[in-house]
């Protein structure tokens, strides 16, 4: 029998809806980091990102017997996650910032070849500059490492939309980096 | 680090004291079922009110301008305002489908619309209002107002 920590996420997620909701912890301790990043990355500021997170994973919880096992788990708390930052986003328009900093994690241990490296880097010193509609989808792929497929899933755009939108980040980036 | 570890906490003694709870899978089965029915009433209403439509048309004859003005006159504006409210509901209903955001928003809309509009031409052309008109029922009474005088002698001659 396989560990706790082993299981998948959807495994896991059977497991809290039928018998053991302490596992839940597990899942929120797999995601919250990456959460954060992302949500802070769409609002751009750290407590927010940090409350919605928190709201997301209660929202999640409340509706996890809404959760199909046979998709993927991350894509569902993504776009739960991205849904409360559109919400948030409407309720506090005025108080959003447009231009902060923007502190991604450091990339340590992420195994990369060198091009893809470099458009990381690129992406994250550009990434600040371009619109959110453009800006969302690149660090979903890029910093997230999320495939076409799951970005399509969370911004519930076409995956040709994803493409586009991908690759004319891709040109914005390198407009704004060659410029700077 | 100590704020991501709040999150566990926070949300893990909120579940755990029971504040919050679960939705039971029964409710979201209903919601499906429930959009599922929305569906079907939106379709079948939007094409029997196109089929309607049509029918209206094709029994005031030809639109020569007198006869225009007349049938816009006496023209049922109920059945065109419903069938764009039910179209409208069929379309915010597709937009809860998984597949709704798969493929282009408007190609689905555009889709289903004409699907919608064809299938109400077709329903009519196929003589399903004739046969309404032919037998005596509750659909009939229904549908007065939407032939002219003379036209049933048109597809009953017999009587």
């Amino acid at each position: 029998m396989k560990a706790n920590e082993e299981l998948s996420d959807e495994e896991i997620i059977e497991k809290v809806r039928t018998s053991d909701k302490d596992l839940y912890a597990l899942i929120i301790n797999r995601y919250q980091k990456k959460l954060i990043r992302y949500a802070n990355n769409l609002i751009k500021n750290e407590e927010k990102a940090i409350d919605i997170v928190q709201e997301s994973f209660i929202k999640a919880f409340i509706n996890l017997n809404s959760f199909d096992t046979k998709k993927k788990f991350s894509s569902w708390i993504y776009r739960i996650v991205h849904n409360q930052v559109e919400n948030i986003r409407k309720k506090y328009k005025q108080e959003t910032p447009l231009l902060e900093e923007w502190d991604f994690e450091s990339k340590d241990d992420i195994e990369k070849d060198f091009e893809q490296k470099e458009t990381i880097e690129k992406v994250e010193k550009c990434l600040k500059e371009i619109p959110l509609i453009y800006s969302e989808p690149i660090s979903l792929y890029y910093i997230d490492e999320k495939s076409y497929e799951e970005i399509s899933d969370i911004l519930k755009i076409p995956m040709g939309t994803v493409a586009t939108r991908i690759n004319r980040a891709k040109i914005i980036i390198k407009k704004i980096c060659q410029k700077n | 680090m100590s704020k991501e570890l709040n999150i566990t906490e926070n949300v893990m003694q909120q579940i755990n004291e029971g504040k919050i709870k679960m939705k039971p899978r029964i409710y979201f089965i209903a919601g499906s079922i429930l959009t599922f029915v929305g569906l079907v009433f939106s379709i079948t209403t939007s094409i029997f009110l196109i089929n309607l439509i049509k029918f209206y048309f094709r029994t005031h004859g030809k639109m020569a301008e007198y006869r225009f003005e007349q049938m816009l006159a006496n023209f049922p504006w109920w059945t065109a305002l419903f069938a764009i409210v039910t179209l409208l509901l069929g379309i915010w209903l597709i937009k809860k489908y998984e597949f709704s955001y798969k493929k282009k928003p408007f190609l689905i809309i555009i889709g289903f619309v004409l699907a919608i509009i064809f299938v109400g031409i077709f329903v009519d052309i196929a003589g399903f209002n004739d046969s309404i008109i032919r037998k005596n029922g509750k659909m009939k009474n229904m549908m007065n107002g939407y032939y002219p005088k003379g036209y049933l002698n048109e597809i009953r001659p017999n009587r």
